[in-house]
């Protein structure tokens, strides 16, 4: 930064409101203060993916005398048991139509945040724009686990792990930490999940990804899973039908 | 409107900015999550502070400066290379540059909590006087003193006091 150069805080009133900001000429040419929007966007963006959804819950019961089971807890206990080594699988269990796990190696389900608490989705459910998303998994053997959607403009968004470059190590059954913020963009979105025995770089699986998403809509509703990857990959997808 | 829907709609809207303030200032991603989540806690506690204000966004910046050097504070040695990396980075001509990270954060812990957050909004963020003050809820006047009084201190510390 230097002199004559809004501060962080007004770059904050900025993100929140640019036209009542004044600081769009300023902006305009400037290329440090553009490169200092430009982090704190990618910062944004990450509270929205993984802080929010993880933190949520906490944040909304604290605003009300009366605690609720909250969807957020639901998973601590779960996920507890979990990182002890216990195999378990947490309720609430699937519906009847839930068809995300495919094959018998690799299950994904995904759970999508509602008033009356986390519901499991089946594939190709409707569901809003806007939900947050919370997932589990189930893989029969150990293996580096990444988790990404893909929708029809071709966006292809990691949602788990939210850092690292090789995969999340996982066994057995587990809820994942964290989850992740659908865009509020109304159309299809599928979610791969995809477990390796050697680590798989994130760069290559956005590129399987892109590939999905070259056929628009119909290429994302019609993709089970993503080509390209490494023999012996486990994969499992749900599609989510975003509306608004 | 219910409370739960007003506390969500909140931390949707100024969450971002709450994280990338803690982010700043703790240098860890984990660390950040969990302070942006307790300053919302300590937020939606309080919805009726909020409540009329025009521009929540000072107010709220302010409780997230505050809360996260206070975490800064207690995390002892592991924050030592935390917070104090971008102190003295700034380019004002008036300001010494603190090299010494482990120093600098010593001597931010020897002040009061208000003195820290001055410094920080005017050595560390590059804010105007005005501009920290009106975060801050006090005076230029106020914020003058106290920066002054840090810079005097500081000096004094390191040994450069030439009076």
């Amino acid at each position: 930064m230097t002199r004559g150069c809004p501060s962080d805080l007004r770059l904050e009133a900025h993100l929140l409101d640019a036209r009542a900001s004044g600081l769009t000429a300023h902006l305009e040419g400037c290329a440090g203060c553009q490169a200092r929007l430009h982090r704190m966007e990618a910062e944004g963006e990450h509270f929205r993916r993984f802080v929010f959804p993880a933190t949520v819950d906490a944040v909304v019961d604290a605003a009300r005398p009366a605690r609720r089971t909250s969807w957020f807890a639901a998973f601590v206990p779960a996920a507890a048991v979990a990182g002890a080594g216990l195999l378990v699988f947490l309720s609430p269990a699937p519906p009847a139509d839930y068809v995300g796990l495919k094959g018998d190696a690799l299950g994904l389900t995904v759970f999508v945040g509602a008033p009356e608490g986390a519901r499991a989705v089946a594939d190709g459910a409707s569901i809003p724009a806007a939900s947050a998303l919370r997932f589990q998994i189930r893989s029969s053997t150990p293996c580096r686990l990444w988790i990404v959607s893909v929708d029809a403009a071709g966006q292809v968004s990691r949602l788990y792990p939210p850092w690292g470059d090789e995969g999340a190590e996982v066994e057995s059954a587990r809820p994942l930490p964290g989850g992740a913020v659908l865009d509020g963009r109304p159309g299809p979105e599928r979610v791969f999940a995809v477990c390796t025995a050697q680590p798989l770089s994130l760069h290559d699986l956005e590129a399987a990804g892109r590939a999905v998403a070259s056929g628009g809509g119909d290429g994302v509703r019609r993709a089970r899973q993503l080509d390209g990857l490494p023999d012996g990959a486990l994969q499992a997808s749900l599609l989510l039908e975003k509306v608004d | 409107m219910d409370h739960r829907e007003a506390a969500a709609r909140l931390y949707r809207e100024y969450g971002p900015a709450v994280y990338r303030r803690c982010l700043r200032l703790l240098r860890d991603r984990d660390a950040a999550q969990d302070a942006t989540q307790e300053v919302f806690v300590k937020l939606v506690q309080n919805m009726a502070r909020l409540e009329g204000r025009g521009d929540a966004l000072p107010w709220i910046y302010r409780v997230a400066t505050n809360h996260c050097l206070n975490v800064s504070r207690n995390r002892g040695r592991h924050a030592e290379a935390e917070l104090t990396p971008d102190l003295g980075s700034g380019s004002r001509p008036d300001v010494e540059v603190i090299h010494d990270r482990r120093l600098a954060h010593e001597l931010l812990s020897r002040f009061d909590e208000g003195t820290q957050a001055v410094a920080v909004g005017i050595l560390v963020d590059g804010m105007e006087r005005d501009e920290v003050a009106a975060t801050l809820g006090i005076s230029r006047r106020t914020v003058s003193r106290k920066l002054g009084r840090f810079l005097a201190h500081t000096r004094k510390f390191l040994g450069r006091d030439e009076t």
